[in-house]
């Protein structure tokens, strides 16, 4: 008789029928996400969530890796109100997108303020929208300086605590080394988002801004933001970098840093474990880290990054995917993640755990740079400001003949456009 | 005869439905919303018809217009390239030699790679660092070494020189065909009037094949046109806006940006374009058609 069992089920499993008899007995999960870094410490921990909630499947749509395309993957389904889709996850720029467009669901109900207060400010307040919070962090970034140790102590070069002084100490050692290999900084100068995280950090490094949050206009075309744009288009990428930078996101910078042939590299906290590992770097062991340089000594700004989790307006079990975000955001699975990964965790309880302290040094002493990582503005309109910033950027870099003023004022203009539709906004 | 003439409308009807439906509707759709203020990010808005406002914006658009330069650009020099080329390949394919069936097979590969691994394919081919491009032009001397995807005019040849690969083959199988499609006679009995090779090119082959050429021009327009993929996958139409095409423009306007009523507008757009050239080309065609049947 047991035996008999199996055979009719196998049959119907062929048949294709098996969806609806599975369906009898699980929920299903939707979860869209990119492919993690260390895929086994996710297919662990979703394991263990589905132990934990017996009749739960926790089915995982992977999207593509590029922040760019998974938000348009994303978007056509929350636009399309694809009941299929609970969970996702959400690059640092999107929630505010996302809860105006009434796609992700306001999450304050089970993420209250105490538990709220558990996690980092900046990535939290990043979460917010008009007095509501739409997203769960699970890491966060903050742009880094990068820089080769063993290069910098031969030509007894301290690592810089300023713009002028990285491009001085870069001179420096090119002309010693007489590498024809070497350059002398390497960071992301292509025209995508990227672009803007690397601006916003010469930008606010020099007091600047690139809008005014009060005031609802540009501020690329303020004398701050203006000097800032001509110093990295004639010192850094005129006179340090090569134009290929111009064409470069976090690989291709990266692999320049990690194959012995750029001084300084600009990216985020993810490069120490790589660049550090001997199998993926010629440099292991020759890296330095520091917070990234200002305009004058201790002004540095570092771009926030990072992703969170989201909850579709449209799901159909909005407690099933909390307990899930719940789970994946919560201190093992965030401990989890760290210590496979090196990713820097969001709750302030983990900076203090003892086996992360002894994996990965370097988090704790860049816990004071994460607390004082600047987010992108928080809007809506976003991605469209993010469009006419990269183009403004892009240009200005790319063609080293252009008016930076004049293209300013236009950028300006284009982005006030935009900035205006939010004018008739109706009031909370 | 009415049974039969029901019959046939059953059988029909699934092609009927399959055209509408995949087809007609979202071309009327887009023709709707492209009169529409529609902004997905800012629902208080609303969905307002604003009449041609978002054909209006376009036209002052600047980016917008230089994002039809660069289409422009991009058509005028990789189509006239891809005909040449793709003529070459076929007088060749089309002698007899040993090997040939293979031949015809392998110069198809460009083609029939997805445009998706091609573009990447290429983008690794102009890498700045490990290029095979820059390995042919300045060997091991690798302080020489040019970023032609960081540079805005390099990066727009660099997407023309992987479009003409990409599509050559398409206009040489088109070429070829017309080229089988003369009679071996006309040639004999040019041979026998004592004409020189090139004469009997320029005077029987080049008039002959002059349908096909039209024919793999206007399948090549229409495409050329819509160019999207290479630019997704290479530049993301950087750097400096150099290779933002129309078509990407319009992607990136409605599924990042959100604005599907002036998405819509330059969709619609760039259809009436190739629907325009079409409609002119195959008014050259049909002419040239009727003298060629009769010589």
């Amino acid at each position: 008789m047991s035996t008999a069992k199996p055979i009719p089920l196998f049959l119907a499993f062929v048949l294709g029928v098996h969806c609806a008899i599975v369906h009898a007995q699980t929920t299903e999960l939707r979860f869209v996400t990119w492919r993690a870094e260390t895929p086994e410490v996710w297919d662990r921990g979703i394991a263990d969530f589905e132990r934990q909630n017996p009749g739960v499947k926790v089915v995982r749509e992977i999207g593509p890796q590029s922040s760019t395309q998974i938000h348009d993957l994303l978007t056509q389904k929350l636009k399309n109100r694809d009941t299929r889709l609970d969970v996702f996850v959400m690059d640092v720029i999107w929630p505010s997108e996302f809860a105006s467009a009434g796609w992700a669901l306001p999450l304050d109900r089970y993420f209250t303020a105490p538990e709220r207060d558990k996690f980092l400010k900046a990535p939290i307040s990043a979460n917010r929208y008009r007095g509501q919070t739409f997203g769960v962090p699970l890491f966060v970034d903050a742009g880094l300086l990068y820089y080769r140790q063993d290069l910098l102590e031969k030509h007894k070069v301290s690592p810089p605590r300023t713009w002028p002084e990285l491009v001085e100490a870069a001179k420096t050692v090119l002309a010693r080394e007489q590498d024809p290999q070497l350059v002398g900084f390497s960071a992301q100068f292509k025209q995508y988002e990227g672009l803007v995280c690397n601006m916003m950090e010469y930008i606010l490094g020099n007091g600047g801004g690139l809008w005014d949050e009060t005031r609802m206009v540009s501020a690329l075309d303020r004398p701050a933001a203006l000097a800032a744009v001509r110093f990295v288009r004639d010192r850094i990428i005129g006179e340090i970098s090569h134009r290929g930078v111009l064409a470069y996101e976090e690989p291709e910078s990266l692999a320049l840093f990690t194959g012995g042939r750029a001084i300084f590299h600009r990216n985020w906290p993810y490069v120490w474990a790589i660049a550090n590992d001997p199998n993926q770097s010629k440099i292991a062991g020759k890296v330095g880290m520091t917070p990234l340089p200002g305009f004058s000594p201790g002004q540095g700004v570092a771009a926030l990054g990072g992703w969170q989790f989201g909850i579709s307006r449209y799901s159909s079990r909005p407690d099933l995917a909390w307990r899930f975000v719940s789970f994946m955001t919560g201190e093992g699975m965030q401990k989890r993640i760290a210590l496979a990964t090196g990713r820097a965790p969001t709750r302030a309880s983990l900076y203090e755990d003892p086996e992360i302290k002894g994996k990965f040094p370097q988090l704790q002493s860049l816990l004071a740079t994460f607390k004082q990582a600047v987010p992108r503005p928080t809007t809506p309109v976003y991605v469209p400001l993010s469009n006419i910033m990269q183009r403004y950027f892009s240009s200005v870099l790319a063609l080293p003949n252009t008016n930076i003023d004049q293209r300013a004022v236009l950028a300006a203009r284009d982005m006030n456009r935009v900035l205006d539709l939010l004018r008739d906004r109706p009031a909370l | 005869m009415k049974n039969s003439a029901r019959a046939a409308l059953y059988f029909l009807l699934p092609s009927f439905v399959f055209v509408g439906l995949f087809s007609i509707f979202p071309i009327v759709e887009s023709f709707r919303l492209s009169f529409y203020r529609l902004i997905l990010i800012l629902p208080w808005l609303g969905q307002k018809m604003v009449g041609i406002e978002n054909y209006t914006d376009l036209v002052s658009d600047p980016v917008a217009r230089d994002a039809f330069g660069a289409t422009l650009l991009f058509i005028t020099v990789t189509i006239p390239l891809e005909l040449l080329f793709g003529l070459g390949i076929a007088l060749i394919l089309n002698q007899t030699f040993r090997g040939r069936g293979l031949l015809r097979a392998v110069v198809l590969i460009p083609w029939a790679i997805p445009t998706v691994v091609s573009s990447q394919m290429w983008r690794f081919i102009f890498n700045d660092r490990y290029g095979l491009v820059n390995f042919l032009l300045f060997g091991a001397d690798t302080s020489r070494y040019i970023a032609a995807l960081a540079d805005p005019y390099l990066a727009m040849i660099s997407i023309m020189a992987a479009e003409i690969w990409k599509t050559t083959p398409f206009a040489a199988l088109i070429i070829l065909a017309g080229l089988q499609g003369i009679s071996d006679d006309l040639y004999e009995a040019a041979s026998v009037d004592g004409a020189s090779s090139w004469q009997k090119f320029r005077h029987i082959t080049l008039p002959l094949l002059k349908p096909a050429l039209l024919l793999a021009l206007l399948f090549r327009t229409i495409d050329a046109l819509r160019v999207f993929d290479l630019v997704y996958v290479m530049t993301q139409g950087g750097p400096a806006d150099a290779t933002n095409v129309l078509q990407f423009y319009g992607y990136k306007k409605t599924f990042a940006e959100g604005m599907v009523g002036y998405g819509s507008a330059i969709a619609v757009t760039v259809f009436a374009m190739s629907l325009a050239l079409s409609l002119a080309y195959l008014r050259v065609f049909r002419t040239s058609r009727l003298q060629g049947s009769n010589p």
